[in-house]
């Protein structure tokens, strides 16, 4: 563990929120000091969020950079931060995209430039704060934070239906959210009655099998699987699988651009992270008993998002349905269990990512020049844009999953994980369910369709004779929207051609929660109780003993005051 | 009983209230200015010097020590210290936010400051009462203050309307109130609630339970508790707005501390020695029946002040959720109770000042569709609603959402099968209620504005508005320093 380098995490996520404040005090319709503060502090934070990979260690598994403050100390509430290889891509995802997206979005964003930029801001602190938080308190505090500047996003600066999507947004979110809560009080309060000990510091329940020597809290097996149902109603809601993404549609075509940007590109990851960081460690069970139906969900998904993106004319409607047959195949890779499908999983966020974002972003810049999304509306734009419709064309290539770019190697590490997963995964695969192979099989026809609706949209609109009047006289990209344009496609290609570097960081930490996770299989049923996490009986006893002897006290004090009320 | 000289002190709070509320009627009777609203000084002072009082005695008792005062007439403990504070703070920026409300809807009725002041003397009381007697004046000083606070507006169909139902519900509920008291006393043979727990294992146990169900039936009133609710609308909406913030912010704190006593307490604390058949069970019911109704009827409104009604019966129904976690024995009960009680009752106050804000002379805007753009137009007022609205809605980071965070956890706490059940209820109501909060904000933020607002401002109204946001806030971002109230 590198000691060092705990500052980065606090620092990235208090400059966000400092700005946002800076920005709601520059003067009131000065638009373009607002966004010229955003660009300056986000960009700070991008580069703060470098100097995480300087101190992060590729080799070790286990939480990094963590800082601990307590926050509330009678109910055990940490302010507790770390970052490990699942969350370290994921958080410079983050902060790579938001400079992006504000500086896409100087024409898209008109009025209240400076409310934008502060929402915007805060949004990005709440993102990144649900990717470093090592607190179940903190966590959900981050988590539904994010919901307050996504729906002002939706809501001001959206379209015609703006209204409508923005409360479905909200409401679909909150509901998953507050089950995922009751099963939260469940385990705090269960945790708390076993070790005395009240806290909702993550590390404090569960521990990894790398920490050895600390012990982790055994639920029942059937409280395991009520508990992981609550967290992946949450987590499913966000991702979103089938049949819960009707959301998806609405939000992304209401939003303004810089929204569905950063809705696709980071919003709907954090339901994949929240599986692998929340509730599958710690309710390994749970996960086991439902882990087959949340696939066979991911594959109708994947299928599905697939061919209803084909039957669209809208663009947004488009790519937000092909989020939906994307984030299927970071949804299957995860529930594998193997190391490349859960590597695959995570690759595949980061490229979809990126090239979701570009797609979005590229859809903004000609809705800003033609006002319409309808793909009938458009057709020989090449002609007229060929600048942009070369960059666009390997945003689209990416996306589609051609090898050499990034969306080629999350694809396949998923599927080559889910194919191999025969053996490990299931462990109690129903014998009525769909093997993993098949599963793998059938999302395979997902690459062809996205290939299939990817290039159909960009031939309607790139393609063909140039015959509406209206596309005649289009300019070619901006500097600025070049500027937006060219690190995301030099990224799509550096992810494509090497992915090492990339995978090599989280190797360990996937291998840790891999062998975790089998390890908490192992454990028997039986009441709420500590394990150590080598599971030896003697370490097990002393500890059952000591948090008996707890009990017992603070029984006695109770029954001490009981009398003496009040 | 012994008199002990001491005793006075500790009862300083009600005196200046008390006091200051006399002083009032007396100063209004002579008092010959034109503009009555010149007395809320006077109203504001006496809040402040209570709420001062009570701190000044919080600090003075130690965490867990308490005093029966008048042999078991009352108790002083830092609870009711903490309460005490919370009620005189809420009393006073009642008396503040009142003036621009009487000048701008033409009701400046003098007597509302002396009422307001006695009225709260009953309220304090309840904080404090550990005996049947108490309890029972405590109710009727507060309720009958409250009564006529509601029909202030003499030329006002509606406030007519709401005052007599409110009172004739009022008085159902004292009959009830009075007769459980009866059957507790029949069951224990004494009215002290020190010795009524005492005896609990030992009284007739059918007496017991009809006499706490009747109690729980008669407090249901007074927190506006499903079935027993069907005041609170008419009466909120019928009571001139700084009343109605007084009534959903104040009476309901008041209440639920007397439950704290009665039930929390003196009934309870530990699995209930009268088994099964303890009015927790009833309890739980009602919370969950309160929760659900009180959010789907909020839904339909598009009054504001009567959305504000429904939400703040469901509040009530969390505070049940609260109180049976503490009867059944969950360690944070009451600490998780004081806390949801203090953010409730700042948060409705900033609510219903923004709602005196925004209206208008002689229309009071009270559609929300008439809130249209007032984000545009009023940017400070309307963040201040947003955050009183997110607040009552449970969202994080404010002081509403860690409260809930807090009695949810307290409920999971008592380990019992009902309040897992009720918890589950509780906090799926919590994303239904989210979605008529926003309906609020959306047309605030969302929507375009109609006409001019044309607010009505004063001093008072702004600094309560601005102190009920910040404190809100606060609780949420900081919430080590309020938890310490409950004890």
């Amino acid at each position: 563990m590198n000691p060092t380098g705990g500052f980065v995490l606090p620092v990235i996520l208090a400059l966000p929120l400092l700005g946002a404040l800076f920005v709601m005090l520059t003067p009131r319709g000065e638009g373009s000091i607002a966004r010229g503060v955003g660009l300056v502090v986000s960009t700070a934070t991008f580069v703060m969020s470098l100097l995480v990979l300087r101190y992060f260690d590729g080799k070790a598994a286990g939480y990094q950079l963590t800082t601990d403050a307590v926050w509330v100390k009678s109910l055990g509430i940490h302010m507790k931060l770390g970052i490990d290889g699942i969350s370290l891509w994921l958080v410079l995802l983050t902060t790579f995209l938001t400079p992006l997206t504000l500086l896409a979005a100087t024409k898209s964003i008109e009025k209240h430039v400076r409310e934008f930029v502060a929402a915007f801001l805060v949004l990005e602190t709440g993102m990144l704060g649900a990717f470093v938080s090592l607190d179940l308190f903190v966590f959900y505090v981050f988590w539904e934070v994010m919901l307050i500047p996504m729906y002002l996003l939706i809501g001001i600066w959206g379209g015609q239906r703006r209204l409508y999507a923005s409360i479905k947004f909200v409401l679909y979110t909150m509901v998953g959210s507050l089950l995922m809560l009751v099963a939260i009080f469940y385990l705090y309060v269960q945790h708390g009655q076993v070790t005395g000990i009240y806290t909702t510091e993550l590390t404090h329940i569960t521990e990894t099998g790398q920490t050895l020597g600390l012990a982790h809290l055994v639920l029942p097996h059937d409280a395991q699987v009520w508990c992981f149902a609550a967290f992946a109603l949450a987590f499913a809601i966000k991702i979103p699988l089938f049949p819960l993404h009707t959301w998806l549609p609405d939000a992304h075509v209401e939003a303004p651009t810089p929204g569905s940007v950063i809705l696709a590109g980071v919003l709907l990851k954090l339901g994949i992270y929240g599986f692998i960081r929340l509730a599958m460690p710690l309710f390994p069970h749970g996960a086991a008993v439902l882990a087959p139906y949340i696939a066979i969900l991911a594959v109708v998904g994947i299928v599905y998002g697939a061919v209803v993106a084909f039957a669209q004319d809208d663009v947004k409607k488009l790519v937000a349905y092909s989020s939906v047959s994307h984030l299927g195949f970071c949804a299957i890779g995860l529930f594998s269990l193997t190391v490349s499908g859960i590597e695959g999983s995570i690759y595949a966020m980061l490229s979809h990512g990126l090239t979701t974002g570009g797609l979005f972003l590229g859809i903004g810049m000609l809705y800003e020049r033609r006002h319409t999304r309808r793909l009938a509306e458009y057709g020989g734009i090449w002609k007229q844009m060929p600048v942009f419709s070369g960059l666009y064309l390997i945003i689209v290539m990416g996306s589609a999953g051609l090898p050499g770019l990034s969306g080629f190697v999350g694809e396949f590490l998923s599927l080559f994980g889910t194919f191999n997963a025969g053996d490990t995964f299931p462990t109690n695969w129903p014998h009525y369910l769909p093997s993993p192979r098949l599963l793998a099989a059938i999302s395979t026809t997902g690459v062809i369709l996205g290939a299939i609706y990817l290039l159909f949209m960009f031939q309607k609109v790139f393609f063909g004779p140039l015959d509406k009047a209206k596309n005649g006289h289009l300019p070619d990209l901006s500097i600025r929207e070049k500027a937006v344009f060219l690190p995301l496609v030099v990224l799509i290609f550096v992810l494509g051609f090497f992915p090492r570097p990339f995978l090599a960081k989280m190797e360990p930490s996937v291998k840790a929660f891999i062998a975790d996770y089998h390890e908490k299989l192992a454990e028997p049923d039986g009441p709420a109780r500590m394990m150590n996490a080598e599971g030896s009986p003697d370490a097990l006893k002393a500890k059952l003993e000591g948090a008996a002897a707890k009990l017992d006290a603070a029984a006695a004090r109770l029954g001490g005051n009981a009398g003496g009320q009040p | 009983m012994n008199f002990a000289t001491g005793d006075a002190l500790y009862i300083a709070p009600i005196l200046i209230l008390a006091l200051a509320g006399l002083l009032l009627v007396l100063a209004e009777a002579f008092y010959t200015g034109k503009d009555r609203t010149a007395l809320a000084g006077l109203a504001v002072a006496g809040g402040v010097a209570a709420a001062v009082a009570s701190i000044a005695l919080y600090r003075h008792l130690d965490p867990g020590q308490h005093r029966y005062l008048y042999g078991e007439m009352l108790v002083a403990d830092r609870t009711g210290y903490a309460l005490s504070a919370l009620l005189s703070v809420v009393i006073a920026l009642a008396a503040l936010v009142a003036p621009a409300h009487m000048r701008a809807h033409d009701w400046a009725i003098g007597e509302y400051f002396g009422i307001l002041l006695l009225a709260g003397t009953g309220m304090l009381m309840l904080a404090h009462a550990s005996h049947l007697a108490t309890v029972f004046l405590g109710v009727e000083t507060m309720s009958i203050g409250v009564y006529v606070m509601t029909a202030l507006r003499r030329r006002s169909r509606r406030g007519n309307e709401a005052a007599m139902k409110y009172f004739l519900m009022g008085a159902f509920a004292t009959g009830f109130l009075l007769y459980g008291m009866a059957l507790v006393y029949g069951a224990t043979g004494t009215t002290s609630l020190v010795a009524v727990r005492e005896r609990l294992a030992s009284g007739n146990l059918a007496l017991l339970t009809v006499g706490t169900f009747l109690m729980v039936a008669a407090f249901a009133f007074k927190v506006a508790a499903v079935p027993f609710h069907m005041w609170a609308p008419d009466a909120y909406e019928g009571a001139p707005t700084p009343v109605t913030a007084f009534m959903a912010a104040a009476v309901k704190v008041a209440a639920v501390a007397a439950m704290i006593r009665v039930f929390g307490q003196f009934l309870g604390g530990e699995k209930l020695p009268y088994g099964t058949l303890g009015w927790a069970s009833p309890m739980v019911v009602l919370a969950a029946i309160t929760i659900t109704v009180g959010n789907i009827a909020a839904i339909r409104q598009d009054n504001v002040k009567r959305m504000l009604a429904y939400s703040s019966i469901s509040h009530g129904g969390v505070l049940l959720v609260g109180l049976c976690a503490m009867g059944l024995g969950s360690p944070s009960g009451q600490s998780a109770l004081v806390y949801y009680l203090i953010a409730y009752a700042l948060t409705t106050m900033g609510a219903f000042a923004v709602v005196s804000y925004v209206g208008s002379k002689q229309n009071e805007r009270l559609g929300i569709d008439d809130w249209a753009g007032l984000a545009s137009k009023h940017p400070a007022a309307a963040l201040a609603m947003t955050v009183c609205l997110l607040s009552l809605g449970g969202m994080p980071p404010t002081g509403g959402f860690f409260a809930k965070w807090y009695v949810f956890k307290s409920a999971m706490d008592a380990q019992d099968q009902q309040l897992l059940w009720v918890t589950i209820i509780g906090v799926v109501n919590s994303a239904v209620s989210i979605f008529y909060y926003l309906k609020l904000v959306t047309a605030m933020y969302f929507k375009d504005a109609t006409g001019e607002f044309t607010p009505s401002r004063s001093a008072g109204l702004t600094f309560t508005m601005a102190l009920c946001a910040v404190v809100v806030l606060a609780m949420g971002l900081f919430p080590t320093t309020w938890l310490g109230f409950g004890g």
